[in-house]
């Protein structure tokens, strides 16, 4: 009742209100703004992109944090960009003063773990304690949760998330249904929290990832000629019968059924793109762009727990770009695609 | 001790009271959002210290009406606190309020406002002082003018008995 209360709200012009500002945050918030001007310039990841080798491309965040990329393996790469990550995490869970929002963001990392648990579940693969560590949940528990099935141990919203994935699952005999399963579960669960801890902020963001996906999903659909139509999650802002039109409906036209809404651009551009070149990578360039833009607009937040949440996301966007670029430096792999991934 | 200067010691008392409770909070506020980008840029101190302290004026404003008052009651001088009536009493108390109000409520607001500059600092520190400093001050404009009418009322509306 509460989503779909929130869901008709759009009456916003192309962000949703981010809310006021919360002098509990005054620290945290001028602390972020100083961190966020030591974030890596766009300018310095497209000169990493356009490098000759991966060595040049290390060479370009010298200054940085970054600093002991040069020279590694792609696994010590890997590691110590997972370090910087749980650093920064870190950094989040001591500058957050509500600990409900931090543990709302760990329980990425516990969706994450329980896609990954009930595949090897059903798979019949041994559980494993190969997980992120950085989550609500303790990995080492996984294996006599789903060996002893004491799914009570992962709390309500995980348990209830694992059981219907895993019916799923035995319904259809589909692996792609634990990953709808269990994103639908994390999606009404982001949504959920964030109207019961009356943020505005969150509420927005959650339901503008939503609407992304949807689109994505929307998009995906169509390409395949899926005939598939309840894989769309609930508590965006677009309606899903607006989204399961779309996918009827030819690519040139798609754009014209998301005029009123703020997705307009992302849609058009993103379908006509899908229709030419089979790719989704305009689409995903345009979402991750709507989601920056919405990220950026807590710079008007003097003291709240805005900025802190947008600095957290935008770190992590640029921790994986960095991954992304050197990976693909060490790869071999085209300039020009890197930089098309890497966006505008 | 009589009800008059019972009322004006109230007077006094919210003068120094209400704008020092208004400092005290917009220099937290202020304070607080400097020391987060002190933390990762100390060398913005110099810059951040002028935004900090603004919003003390209020308090000095504030303690400014209140000495001024138990200086006119003649306090400090050897013959001893004047006897006053209940009415100017009362005027004494009147007198007292409009520092007390607009100090509270100005630097309240101030520190948010030099909070803001704090930040913007942070990113664009060749602004500090054309926005932060500046929009800080237009908001002290309105302390001063409390001070102000709290002053004329004491020095020229009100009339004082001489001590015995």
């Amino acid at each position: 009742m509460m989503l779909r209360l929130k869901a008709k709200a759009l009456d916003f012009y192309t962000y949703p209100p981010i809310g006021g500002d919360d002098w509990r945050y005054g620290y945290a918030a001028a602390r972020v703004r100083a961190l966020q001007t030591q974030m890596i310039p766009k300018s310095t990841l497209v000169d990493m992109a356009n490098a000759g080798t991966f060595e040049q491309a290390a060479e370009s965040i010298s200054t940085t944090e970054y600093i002991p990329v040069a020279s590694k393996t792609l696994a010590e790469l890997e590691q110590v960009l997972i370090a910087q990550r749980r650093s920064l995490r870190e950094q989040f869970a001591r500058l957050m003063i509500d600990n409900s929002i931090v543990k709302l963001f760990k329980t990425r990392d516990d969706f994450a773990n329980m896609r990954l648990a009930v595949r090897r579940r059903v798979t019949d693969k041994a559980i494993g304690t190969d997980y992120s560590s950085q989550g609500n949940l303790n990995p080492e528990i996984f294996e006599e949760v789903f060996e002893q099935e004491k799914y009570e141990l992962l709390g309500e919203h995980i348990q209830n998330a694992v059981e219907q994935a895993i019916l799923a699952y035995y319904t259809d005999r589909d692996i792609c249904r634990i990953d709808h399963i269990i994103d639908r579960a994390q999606a009404e669960y982001n949504i959920q929290t964030a109207l019961k801890m009356k943020s505005e902020f969150l509420t927005g963001l959650f339901s503008i990832k939503i609407d992304l996906t949807n689109i994505i999903t929307m998009l995906r659909l169509k390409f395949t000629e899926s005939e598939k139509r309840k894989v769309f999650l609930p508590g965006g802002y677009i309606e899903i019968e607006r989204l399961k039109q779309a996918v009827d409906t030819e690519y040139d036209s798609i754009g014209q059924l998301f005029y009123a809404t703020p997705y307009y651009r992302i849609v058009s551009v993103g379908a006509n793109y899908v229709g030419t070149e089979k790719s989704f990578l305009k689409a995903e360039q345009a979402s991750e762009n709507h989601l920056s833009g919405y990220l950026n607009t807590t710079s008007q937040i003097t003291s709240g727990p805005q900025p802190v949440i947008a600095y957290l996301l935008q770190k992590e966007k640029e921790i994986r770009t960095v991954r992304l670029i050197l990976t693909a430096k060490k790869n071999l792999l085209d300039k020009k695609m890197i930089l098309d991934r890497i966006g505008e | 001790m009589d009800f008059g200067m019972a009322l004006a010691l109230v007077g006094a008392g919210l003068a120094a009271l209400m704008a020092g409770i208004g400092s005290a909070i917009g220099i937290g506020i202020a304070g607080k959002s400097a020391t987060g980008v002190l933390s990762e840029k100390p060398e913005r101190y110099g810059q951040m210290f002028i935004m900090v302290v603004l919003p003390g004026t209020q308090g000095f404003y504030g303690f400014l009406a209140a000495f001024l008052i138990m200086l006119k009651l003649n306090f400090f001088g050897p013959e001893g606190a004047i006897t006053i009536t209940t009415t100017l009493g009362w005027q004494i108390l009147a007198a007292s309020l409009p520092i007390a109000f607009a100090g509270l409520f100005s630097a309240i607001h101030q520190g948010k406002v030099c909070a803001g500059g704090i930040l913007m600092t942070a990113k664009r520190p060749e602004m500090a002082f054309k926005a932060g400093v500046v929009y800080a001050v237009m908001v002290e404009v309105y302390a001063v003018l409390g001070l102000l009418v709290t002053m004329f009322i004491l020095l020229k509306g009100i009339n004082w008995p001489t001590p015995v």
